[in-house]
């Protein structure tokens, strides 16, 4: 999508736009005010406040959801629209409850600013009030609707960026507006107060809770103090709160979020975090960003001794074993362990991730992938997603996945071979694939038939693309209209007449179509496949694949990465790739990892002889992520600095450095040493940025930059039956809102370690099962997951003390045993 | 010989105590004289009308951390209150308290050491007083106690002068140096009191009295509004009572000089017997330097040399000089 | 004393009237004049026999101003701002404190600090709530600020305690349940004004 740039005038401002822009965002972008409670930056227009009211070229139109053309002429503020625009803030505050004093959003509140913005000092408006309910919807979200404005912030929300459309608006059961008020209240006004009196916020799915993620964006978006987190209800008042600026430290989509401290209590001094903000207009968090805050590793003091023993342990080490969940500067601290003192970096996750990125390098000449997720959700209007458990692998990507289909009128394929109900939920035009277990490379191949254009193709997989089609017929029923003639008999005068109609009937048909085997084998609908496809593919221009890390852990990942750059090559679709872990773009780019972990362990949040840990449970403790300086890096490529949210009174790799020999004064001294070869920048932690532009262009750090290198010349192979899985299969996947030992901590997630299957399959399993692998078992309860189909159950693997991907060894599926217990 | 030693000795010994205690009791004096002249009470509550404030301020002093700044030349520092007290009631043996009384049969003379120079050694005990506030002052390390010790020294030494000459034209009268003298001079009732043949030394060393002893409206030592509290800013507990108490023995002196040389001394004055008219005397002068107290301001230093070197002083030679050409005549 | 006067703050333009002290003296002969003529005019003395007439006044006319303090206390000013009050509403008996935070918010010297919590009836609960007495200044915001006029300054102005900070709990300031009857309103900081009903605007309200 080229947008072309064009000049609109704002109040007398020119604005440089884009044709198509709304005119709320041009004036946004330019820093105009126009005042809207409804609008979401990243979603569709809902028009229920309908206050950002403006005038274009003489005409009343609402800012959000207006497009912008070149030349056009606004005015945001005359008489008029004043008038319309104090009288909505009128009737937003008619029986609105007045205990502002008892509001969490007291402070905050967008009804209180805009009814102060608006002076609106007198009310000319009542209706008798309805009673609302109080409710707690979910285990986390509470909901006040003696509150809610209705702007239906949330629904929009909930449908656009996270997808899980779980709130709808419901009937209020109040009385109707007086038509008396209609002379008397401006147009805009009355209709949006008839629909505000018709309506509440309801879950859409008719019970009193909601079924989705948690993920809590839309107690974020609430403009007013409706939707809230149950935790927060009544603790604080956000004055009071310190806003500390940080990245989330729970998976690779990095995302920008504030903490917001305050001491705990009259009795308990101490800095604690109470809840996590984000800029919901640039940046939506998950569940696990937004409730997994509280995972500090707090009253630590120096323990000289422990110290020591570290430093002891480090000189002796063999393998320093860790895992994603760090900062680059302690990753470079790793690396600088292993070049001075020549210890092996083991990192299962990560390593998978580098050696794929690393023959990505090779074949593409790129070390990185070329795009990012952000650009996607911008661009793209047919996104296909390969490897990737969405749901749960990274929100972030997901909500990239569900925002084409809703903004972009997109389309979108889905390669999973666990079932998941939701996906196909995203849009009309998502086609899924529950393909076999290892059967990667037949959906490479058919994105190769799909979207390639042959001519860039080497002939060998141009001839082995066309041995997948076969011309095969099929019966179709089609509606045929018939003309019938009968006749009929008038009543009133008796005569017989002669009419003619035209009658629909089905007939069956039978027409040859072409038979696609490779969809046959990846288990979708071959027979109707190309017409489906053809209604998705209308009007599409711009792909993008995002691939998972079911693909890093692929045993034939290499011809994998084959398949993919010739998928870049020949079809002009964008790349991304979701870094398994926290961090593990960052690792993989510092850290020259090691396959093997062998001798004396040293563990950095994970199983050791010796173990250093921000948990709280090891030999020496560690700051959490919440309680350090430091960069991540995210899966959108960029270097993103994160600040220390509360105080860590123990030591921290660094001091061990220092001790080693090799530190430097602060943590943050390591930023500007990152490899500049790498892709990373030479700039000092205090200079890099943090935040959104008005225009949501992002500012936070830096972005990599991709490092050219000399390309390989490269043959694809053809599907390797070999790495196909069949039987009992467990699947290494955490359950949403869990992705380390640090969500596991916080109190607000409660997803436990256990097995997760499809309904059915978990009728099937009963209650506790034992998972025998092949170099080892585990004894799990079982949980069920409604959104999952399929047979295959998912062992989540946030707890590193179960060592869970040891035993599932180098892939992310393994053949196991399930014994009832 | 021994019996005039022993008797010495009692005597000092008395005139110590008693005196000192008269010092205590005089705060106790001043605090309720300044309160009533402002419509307060004072102190009421230790002992029936505050009575046994004296004794609580005591306590206070004696138990109260004696502290040494760190800068301050140790021994001087020490010395130099002792100097204060030590001049002042050295100054008190050469005067004649009381009459002469009969005691056990014993003719007791209520004075330590009846000289033949008595005023002088009195105002030259007292002016030697002044190494008392100067080294403190000098010795503490502390810029206002260096500004007090200045002070001292002007003002001291400028008012020694106005005293000398004021007090010269009654010497010359009486023709003694003796305070006996003086007394047995003015014996012949209140009309032989020196006060009507030298009403300008009286009031010339009045004046100057005032200014010797430290107090309203020359207390500039330790002007509390200008530098802090002067020559006495480090000191607190005993040191800083010794001060006190050389004061007030200070006020007691000039109280007990002004009686004998101005207002025939301790003469029995017509009913009232010599003793009880000495007392009075002497404490109306108190109550003078408080009701003084309570009801003129200060004035500056430069107002003070002003009047010492350009008013008092050519008054006192022409007071002197007026005298002689009188006795001359 | 009507508005206008009382914003009148021209003080000197009222009924004041200059003393003539002559001319400062210059020359030294000028000083000597004047300190001659004030010592024959005796104007030393008027102060003497001033302060002796007070103290004669004050001994034997019965005007001692002294008011022995622990012993005797004078009345306080009802708009007095002391030791801090928590209101209850007279009809339930619960306290009136929603919780809202805002004293703590404007609070100036920053010692106010409380606790809330959802409680089990949905509402907003008060868990505990202090004031640091050793930095509070009593300048009467927090009660200004109160929308439900439940914190109010009291007349307790003994506040000598042993250490510097000295922590009110909220029970410590809470009228007392069996008090309740004697509990009167504040007419100071944060009262409602005598006309307030007419200053506002009524809402309509559909019943």
């Amino acid at each position: 999508m080229s947008k072309k740039e064009i000049t609109i005038t704002i109040d007398g401002v020119e604005c440089k736009t884009y044709e198509g822009e709304y005119v709320l965002n041009a004036a946004r972008a330019n820093g105009i005010f126009i005042p809207a409670i409804c609008y979401l930056t990243r979603c569709s227009p809902t028009l229920a406040c309908r206050i950002c009211l403006v005038e274009a070229d003489g005409k009343r139109v609402y800012a959000c959801n207006a497009k912008a053309k070149d030349g056009m002429n606004i005015i945001t503020e005359n008489e008029e629209i004043l008038e319309e625009r104090r009288a909505i803030m009128e009737v937003y505050d008619v029986n609105h409850p007045l205990q502002c004093g008892v509001c969490d959003q007291h402070g905050e509140c967008e009804l209180q600013n805009y009814t102060l913005e608006l002076e609106v000092d007198s009310q000319h408006f009542a209706i008798q009030d309805t009673k609302r309910e109080t409710k707690n919807w979910s285990t986390v979200l509470h909901y006040d609707a003696g509150l809610c404005i209705v702007c239906e912030r949330c629904v929009t929300v909930c449908k656009d960026m996270i997808g899980d459309s779980a709130i709808k608006t419901g009937p209020r059961g109040g009385p109707a507006v007086d038509k008396g008020y209609k002379e008397s209240t401006p147009k805009d006004a009355y209709a949006m107060w008839n629909k505000l009196q018709k309506s509440i916020i309801i879950p859409s799915n008719g019970t009193e809770h909601t079924n989705c993620s948690d993920c809590g964006e839309c107690t974020a978006v609430c403009p007013v103090g409706a939707l809230t987190e149950r935790d927060f209800v009544y603790k604080a008042n956000p004055w009071e709160l310190k806003n500390i600026p940080a990245t989330c430290a729970h998976c690779s989509s990095g995302c920008h979020l504030y903490y917001e401290t305050r001491f705990e209590s009259i009795d308990n001094p101490k800095e604690v975090i109470f809840r996590v903000k984000n800029e919901w207009n640039y940046q939506s968090l998950c569940g696990a960003g937004r409730f997994g805050y509280d995972y500090e590793n707090s009253d630590v003091t120096k323990d000289t001794e422990a110290f020591n023993k570290a430093v002891e342990a480090l000189k002796k080490a063999d393998t320093i074993r860790f895992n994603s969940t760090i900062t680059n500067e302690e990753a470079l601290m790793l690396q600088t362990l292993k070049e001075k003192l020549g210890i092996k970096l083991y990192n299962p996750e990560a390593r998978a991730f580098q050696k794929f990125l690393n023959e990505y390098a090779k074949v593409s000449g790129k070390s990185l992938y070329p795009d990012d997720f952000k650009t996607i959700m911008q661009e793209s209007d047919f996104v296909i997603s390969l490897g990737s458990k969405l749901r749960n692998d990274n929100p972030n990507a997901r909500y990239v996945f569900n925002n084409v289909q809703k903004m972009n009128k997109g389309a979108g394929i889905y390669f999973h071979p666990v079932g998941d109900t939701l996906v196909p939920t995203f849009g009309k035009s998502v086609e899924t694939f529950e393909h076999k277990v290892g059967d990667e490379e037949a959906a490479l191949y058919l994105i190769l038939d799909l979207f390639a254009d042959k001519s860039k193709l080497p002939s060998d997989v141009v001839d082995y693309l066309s041995s997948f089609h076969e011309e095969r017929t099929k019966k179709i029923k089609e509606k045929v209209m018939e003309e019938v003639t009968e006749i009929v008999v008038d009543k009133e005068s008796g005569k017989e007449k002669e009419v003619t109609k035209k009658v629909p009937k089905m007939v069956t048909k039978e027409v040859t179509y072409d038979h696609n085997l490779l969809v046959e084998r990846l288990g979708g609908d071959a027979v109707n496949f190309e017409d489906t496809f053809a209604k998705m593919n209308k009007k599409k221009s711009n792909y993008a694949l995002m691939v998972g890390e079911d693909l890093y852990f692929h045993p034939n990942y290499k011809n994998i990465i084959a398949l993919i750059a010739l998928v870049e090559q020949s079809c002009g679709m964008k790349l991304a790739m979701i870094p398994p872990k926290s961090n593990s773009l960052g690792v993989s780019l510092i850290c020259d990892l090691d396959d093997e972990c062998s001798g004396y362990v040293v563990g950095y949040n994970e199983n050791g002889d010796f173990r250093l840990s921000a948990l709280g449970d090891g030999d020496l403790d560690m700051p959490a992520l919440n309680q350090q300086e430091g960069t991540m890096t995210t899966m959108n490529k960029r270097v993103v600095p994160t600040n220390a949210a509360l105080e860590y009174g123990g030591y921290e790799l660094n001091d061990l450095m220092n001790a080693l020999g090799f530190g430097k004064r602060y943590t943050i001294d390591w930023t500007a040493s990152l490899p500049v070869e790498k892709g990373f920048q030479a700039v000092c932690f205090d200079d890099l940025k943090d935040g959104f532009l008005n225009d949501g262009s992002e500012v936070r750090g830096y972005e990599l930059t991709s490092i050219s290198q000399d390309r390989v010349d490269f043959d694809v192979a053809k599907i390797d039956d070999n790495t196909l899985i069949e039987g009992e299969i467990a699947y290494r996947c955490n359950p949403q809102r869990q992705f380390n030992d640090f969500t596991n901590k916080a109190h607000q997630i409660f997803e436990a370690f256990a097995l997760y299957a499809s309904p059915a399959r978990a009728k099937e399993l009963g209650e506790r099962v034992e998972v025998v692998f092949e170099n080892g078992s585990l004894t799990l309860d079982v949980v069920e997951d409604d959104r999952m189909s399929g047979d295959i159950v998912e062992i989540p693997d946030f707890r590193s003390a179960e060592d869970v991907i040891s035993l599932f060894g180098d892939r992310r599926y393994a053949k196991v045993t399930i014994k009832k217990v | 010989m021994d019996g005039y030693i022993i008797g010495t000795i009692i005597k000092a010994i008395l005139v110590l105590a008693i005196i000192s205690a008269l010092a205590g009791f005089g705060t106790y004096l001043e605090r309720k004289v300044l309160a009533f002249m402002q419509r307060r009470l004072g102190p009421m509550h230790v002992g029936p009308y505050g009575l046994l404030q004296l004794a609580a301020d005591g306590i206070k002093l004696f138990t109260k951390e004696d502290f040494i700044p760190s800068g301050a030349n140790r021994l001087i520092f020490m010395i130099a209150p002792i100097i204060t007290a030590a001049t002042a009631f050295i100054a008190l043996a050469a005067v004649p308290l009381l009459p002469e009384f009969e005691l056990f049969g014993v003719t007791v003379r209520p004075i330590v050491a009846d000289l033949n120079i008595g005023i002088l050694f009195v105002l030259g005990m007292m002016a030697a007083g002044l190494y008392g506030p100067l080294l403190a002052g000098m010795a503490q390390k502390n810029k206002w106690g260096l500004l007090g010790a200045a002070r001292t020294a002007i003002q001291f030494l400028s008012y020694e002068v106005v005293t000398g000459l004021s007090i010269l034209a009654p010497i010359m009268i009486v023709g003694s140096l003796s305070l006996i003298d003086f007394n047995n001079y003015q014996s012949e009732g209140i009309g032989s009191w020196l006060i009507w043949q030298q009403p300008v030394a009286f009031i010339l060393f009045l004046i100057a009295g005032y200014a010797e002893t430290n107090r309203t409206p020359f207390d500039l030592l330790e002007h509390e509004a200008e530098i802090v509290a002067g020559y006495a800013t480090e000191y607190s507990g005993m040191r800083w009572g010794m001060f006190f108490i050389g004061e007030y023995a200070n006020m007691i002196t000039i109280g007990f000089l002004a009686s004998i040389v101005f207002l025939g001394g301790f003469n029995s004055w017509g009913f009232i017997p010599g003793g009880l008219a000495i007392i009075l005397k002497v404490s109306f002068f108190f109550f003078l330097m408080l009701w003084v107290r309570a009801s003129w301001p200060h004035i500056r230093p430069d107002q003070l040399m002003w009047l010492c070197w350009k008013v008092l002083m050519p008054l006192a030679v022409i007071n002197v000089t007026l005298t002689g050409l009188w006795m001359m005549v | 004393m009507s508005l206008e006067e009382f914003k009148n703050r021209n003080v000197g333009e009222q009924n004041y009237r200059l003393v003539d002290v002559g001319q400062t003296p210059q020359t030294g002969m000028e000083k000597f004049e004047q300190v001659v003529k004030r010592a024959v005019k005796l104007e030393l003395f008027t102060g003497l026999k001033v302060t002796f007439r007070e103290m004669f006044k004050a001994l034997f006319g019965g005007q001692m101003h002294t008011t022995k303090y622990p012993f005797e206390k004078l009345p306080i000013a009802p708009r007095y701002r002391a030791i801090h009050e928590m209101k209850r509403l007279l009809e339930s008996g619960h306290y009136r404190c929603i919780g809202c935070g805002l004293c703590e918010k404007i609070c100036i010297a920053n010692c106010i600090r409380m606790d809330t919590r959802y409680d089990e009836n949905q509402r907003k609960e008060v868990s505990e709530y202090t004031i640091n007495f050793g930095r509070c200044i009593f300048c009467g915001y927090c009660a200004e600020v109160c929308p439900e006029l439940a914190i109010v300054h009291g007349g307790r102005y003994e506040t000598a305690s042993e250490q510097r900070a000295s922590y009110s709990t909220f029970e410590d300031m809470l009228t007392p349940l069996d008090q309740l009857a004697q509990q009167s309103e504040f007419p100071g900081f944060g009262a409602v004004s005598d006309d307030a009903d007419k200053k506002i605007k009524k809402t309509p309200l559909a019943y």
